[in-house]
């Protein structure tokens, strides 16, 4: 019961030739289809024993001083009869839209990491409300804790934030002053300064572009861009390249990047006048990350705990200070070190693309705003 | 049992593993080709032909949209787009050639090319009236240059390590392909370091009193070409030194013993048996580089995208018809290419017999020689591998141990505690270099004899073996970012069969055969220009002697070509340590990661831990190369 019904190779290896493996589809392989919204009633005696798979990205678990171990730890603590085991798909999300689209079985109970745009991508590729399970949002206690604002507006209700950054610009105050708007990013003043990431394939690339449209409206962004490439901005691969290649480097004294950033300037001994932060228009654009469950979880009544579990006070202090970005509980939910609070900047104003607007059109406003550049 | 029972017995059980061992020789070959076109089908064939599908099909229904729609958008094909669109309007398109020519312009201006300098230099600039090169023009255009950095950098290697004789020299022609290992994060970051504007090169001209310049910054593509040729630069001079050391001796004495100057027995002799070898280095380099992904967005920016750029977001934004139709083009550009090629390398066979290698002269054997304009440039190519090829390797490894405020060894710390502490579902680092070394031979025994039978079947035979050569070339000419979603819907989700089965491929065996398919083609274009070369009457008299093919191969062929094969042993094991994009989608979920894996997993907020993993991939790799090298070098002669 613990495992999906999967029949084993059948001396699997001799007949596939080499690391072959034959195997057979189990019957009760995908869940409970779409659903209807009234899915998942609470249960009298709920199963909270067996092996919880989540699947998640790469530096919950692998990164410097991640969240994933401690989570893990944690929640089989509090939950003494479950295991916790870690996945992490190589493509995101996309490796379920794939692995459902192939009809090929899917290993994972919770989906720990959904931006907005994963669900688009979900909706667009799959039925409409696939993939992850409308969630009773009454089974998960702590769910009112999360701040207003961090909705992330998926008319199919299928996941919950459990934490939020906010992309920003990270400058250099001995090169250049803080820019007060988007516009002055177009001035002189700032010609050949600004370092951005392909929108194409980096998060916070995708979320500055998305800031621009949101901004200058989908018919004035790509105006707004020509005059920024008129000004010199560099856009390269991805954060890493960006930040620890060129910026880091001095190739630049601006770079569009997180507002938590002062907490490694300060951890690192970084010099923290080539770490001050700017919103322009008094904005952060905000990138909440959220976690849902699996249509065809095996483990249901363990994933609801867990989503519940991650938001509890100690396991979002965790998260948000190893993952260095924002709770997604409201303050007086949660405990924060000192030096967290001094340096983790949050904007006067969140802004955000939500579901809606996003559904139909993120593909074409990237692809667009791409073309533009790369047009020989 | 009486006594004679049992010898009689013991000489049939000889006789008969004799028989075996006959048949087994006889049929060595045959069975090796068929191994081989079997890991092609599988690891190969089908997961590109899943993908590659999706080009032609459109829900089941073969069509040419994707491909029209493509080929006459001017995005990817700039001016072409039009000829593609109405191929038939010949006129239209002669009289829009016209008038472009008649717009071109030649002037003469004067230019300062060294910034700072006050250096006037008449500068030739072609005005044209601007050409719309299109994504697929562009890429064309950047693979070119390129190519040409490439050739440059790595001839002039491949002549100092084949004719002088220094101090280190076997252990710098080990280290040649070191650079090929690099995962692209990591040449990137060693090219910020060493020459971003606080970056190595301008610390060391902030001592002489001049600089900061903005290197990258003042023409990105110049900077990707750099890049390039810090990956292929070495290729070229691996495959041009393998050549070099087995020119026959005895014909460069011929022609000079018949009165032909030096350098006219250089042109006469020598350089028709390096082409060859230069032509397939600029090839592979050409292929590469047409195929580049991470390194231009990294340093040159979305403004210098290639095909692969578009390929790989049409894939995460699963578009996979669109994706598949670039990669079919862009595969039909490099695989048309690779014919080309090998039609001119199979018209060269016959040349020269192998024999005696040519001797090496001490590089600086006295201070008068030293300074002769020969060896000044040779110290000037020296100055410019240190800034191209050392600088950012140097950087990298500086990074590893320095932080915002100086000196630290906590990256290192870092590895040694995920080591000893990290839970399983972690990398540990033991066991990415583990796996890696036990990959990269395991890659060797499967690629080595593919590569050699590839060679063997297809270099004597004509046209024909020119098309089956070139589609063995499939590896390098597809797309990496296509071959990995091929692999993962074909062979990691498993290929549905009649009655709800799934044949799935994954795991160590299913990485060792993915390694080996990539890492084939090279040791056939190390091995093929060669045995092109020997002379066919060698193995139609061993086989008249009533060697089988096999022995004539083992016996004959093979200690002849030993610098190719070697040099192609060398490849395959590079190739198996660096490979990333097919490794990490089969080695997910379990412990069958990489190094190059585990360098791209510790990359994180900062890219302390992940330079430190790069590092000591360098080192392992750099140690493992030399012994590669040292143990091959035993065959050779």
């Amino acid at each position: 019961m613990k495992r999906r019904t999967f029949v084993g190779a059948v001396g699997g290896s001799a007949v596939a030739g080499f690391a072959g493996c034959l195997t057979r589809d189990g019957e009760n392989d995908q869940g409970n289809g779409n659903g209807t919204g009234t899915g998942d009633p609470e249960p009298e005696d709920p199963d909270l024993e067996g092996e919880l798979r989540v699947a998640t990205y790469e530096s919950m678990v692998d990164g410097e001083d991640p969240a994933g171990p401690w989570l893990k730890e944690a929640f089989e603590e509090a939950y003494s009869d479950a295991e916790l085991t870690w996945t992490v798909p190589n493509n995101g999300i996309n490796d379920y839209i794939d692995r459902e689209q192939q009809g090929a079985d899917i290993d994972a109970d919770v989906y720990l990491g959904a931006n907005v745009d994963d669900l688009v991508r979900v909706d667009d590729n799959l039925d409409d409300g696939g993939l992850l399970r409308d969630l009773n949002v009454d089974r998960i206690d702590r769910a009112d804790r999360i701040r207003d604002g961090l909705d992330m507006g998926d008319p199919h209700g299928r996941v919950l934030a459990y934490d939020t950054g906010y992309i920003c610009l990270v400058y250099d105050e001995n090169v250049v002053d803080e820019p007060e708007t988007l516009d002055d990013l177009t001035v002189p003043a700032y010609e050949d300064a600004l370092l951005a990431q392909n929108a194409q394939q980096s998060d916070p690339g995708q979320a500055f572009l998305l800031w621009t449209i949101d901004a200058y409206g989908e018919d004035g962004y790509l105006d707004y861009w020509q005059g920024l490439m008129d000004n010199g901005i560099r856009v390269l691969n991805d954060w890493s390249e960006s930040y620890t290649g060129a910026y880091m480097e001095g190739d630049r004294p601006m770079v569009v990047s997180y507002s938590t950033d002062q907490v490694f300037a300060n951890q690192y001994d970084y010099d923290m006048s080539r770490h001050q932060i700017a919103f322009p228009n008094d904005q952060g654009y905000a990138n909440p990350e959220g976690m849902g469950i699996f249509e065809g979880a095996s483990e249901v009544d363990l994933a609801y705990e867990f989503l519940d579990f991650a938001l509890s006070s100690d396991a979002q202090a965790q998260i948000a200070q190893r993952n260095v970005q924002f709770p997604a509980v409201a303050a007086e939910h949660v405990d924060l070190d000192e030096e967290f609070d001094r340096y983790a900047h949050v904007p006067p104003e969140a802004v955000t693309i939500g579901y809606e607007e996003l559904r139909g059109s993120l593909d074409g406003w990237i692809e667009n705003w791409a073309r533009e550049f790369a047009s020989q | 049992m009486s006594r004679p029972d049992w010898s009689v017995r013991v000489a049939g059980l000889r006789q008969r593993s004799t028989a075996v061992r006959r048949w087994l020789e006889h049929h060595a070959l045959s069975l090796t080709a068929l191994a081989t076109a079997g890991v092609l089908a599988v690891m190969l064939y089908l997961p590109v032909g899943v993908v590659f599908v999706n080009a032609a099909f459109d829900d089941g229904v073969a069509t040419f949209a994707f491909f029209r729609e493509v080929l006459t958008d001017p995005f990817y094909f700039g001016v072409l787009a039009d000829v593609f669109a109405e191929p038939l309007a010949v006129r239209t398109h002669l009289e829009s050639l016209l008038g472009w020519l008649a717009a071109v312009s030649v002037s003469v201006s004067l230019e300062y090319p060294i910034p700072g300098v006050p250096l006037p230099i008449p500068w030739p600039s072609l005005e044209t009236p601007g050409i719309r090169k299109g994504l697929f023009g562009f890429t064309a255009y950047q693979a070119a240059l390129s190519t040409v950095a490439s050739v440059a950098l790595g001839l002039s290697a491949a002549y100092i390590l084949a004719n002088y004789e220094f101090r280190g020299r076997r252990t710098l022609r080990s280290l040649t392909i070191l650079p090929f290992v690099l995962p692209g994060i990591m040449v990137a970051v060693g090219f910020y370091a060493m020459f971003g504007r606080t970056g190595t090169l301008n610390q060391l001209l902030g001592i002489a009193g001049v600089g900061p310049y903005p290197f990258i910054e003042w023409n990105p593509l110049a900077i990707v070409i750099v890049a390039h040729a810090f990956y292929n630069a070495p290729l070229v001079a691996r495959v041009t030194v393998a050549a070099w050391e087995s020119v026959d001796v005895r014909t460069v004495e011929t022609a000079r013993s018949l009165g032909a100057s030096p350098r006219r027995a250089f042109r006469d002799v020598v350089v028709p048996q390096l082409l060859p070898a230069v032509l397939t280095g600029a090839l592979l380099t050409f292929i590469f580089t047409f195929m580049t992904f991470p390194i231009v967005l990294a340093l040159g920016g979305l403004q210098l995208a290639t095909v692969e750029v578009w390929i790989y977001d049409r894939v995460r934004r699963l578009a996979y018809s669109e994706a598949a139709t670039l990669a079919v083009l862009e595969t039909i550009l490099s695989l048309g290419l690779t014919y080309a090629y090998l039609r001119y390398e199979s018209a060269q066979s016959g040349l020269a017999r192998g024999a005696t290698s040519p001797s090496r002269t001490p590089l600086f054997p006295d201070l008068r020689t030293a300074l002769s304009p020969r060896r000044l440039a040779i110290v000037g190519y020296g100055l410019v591998t240190l800034i191209v090829f050392v600088g950012p390797m140097a950087s990298l490894v500086v990074g590893g141990v320095t932080d915002g405020s100086g000196f630290t060894t906590r990256h290192y710390a870092f590895l040694l505690e995920r080591q000893l502490e990290g839970a399983d579902y972690q990398t540990l680092p033991w066991i990415a270099i583990r796996n890696s070394l036990l990959f990269g031979l395991a890659t060797l025994a499967v690629a080595v004899p593919m590569g050699i039978v590839v060679s063997v079947v297809t270099v004597r035979a004509d046209r024909g073996g020119a098309i089956v050569d070139t589609l063995a070339m499939l590896p390098l000419a597809v797309s990496g970012v296509v071959f990995g979603i091929g692999l993962l819907q074909g062979l990691v989700f498993g290929i549905p069969l009649p009655g709800g089965w799934r044949i799935q491929v994954t795991g160590a065996v299913a990485i060792v055969a993915a390694h080996a398919v990539a890492a084939y083609p090279f040791v056939t274009r190390n091995v093929s220009p060669l045995l092109a070369n020997l002379d066919p009457a060698m193995v139609e008299s061993a086989r008249a002697l009533g060697a089988s093919r096999y022995r004539a191969l083992r016996d004959v062929e093979l200690p002849l070509v030993a610098s190719g094969v070697v040099a192609g042993t060398a490849f395959a094991f590079a190739i198996s340590i660096g490979e990333f994009s097919s490794t990490v989608i089969l080695a997910s979920g379990g412990d069958t990661y990489t190094m190059p894996v585990a360098v791209e997993r510790y990359l994180g907020r900062r890219s302390g831990p992940a330079i430190a993993m790069g590092t000591v991939l360098l080192v392992i790799t750099a140690a493992s190369f030399v012994v590669v090298d040292r143990v091959g070098g035993r065959f050779e002669r």
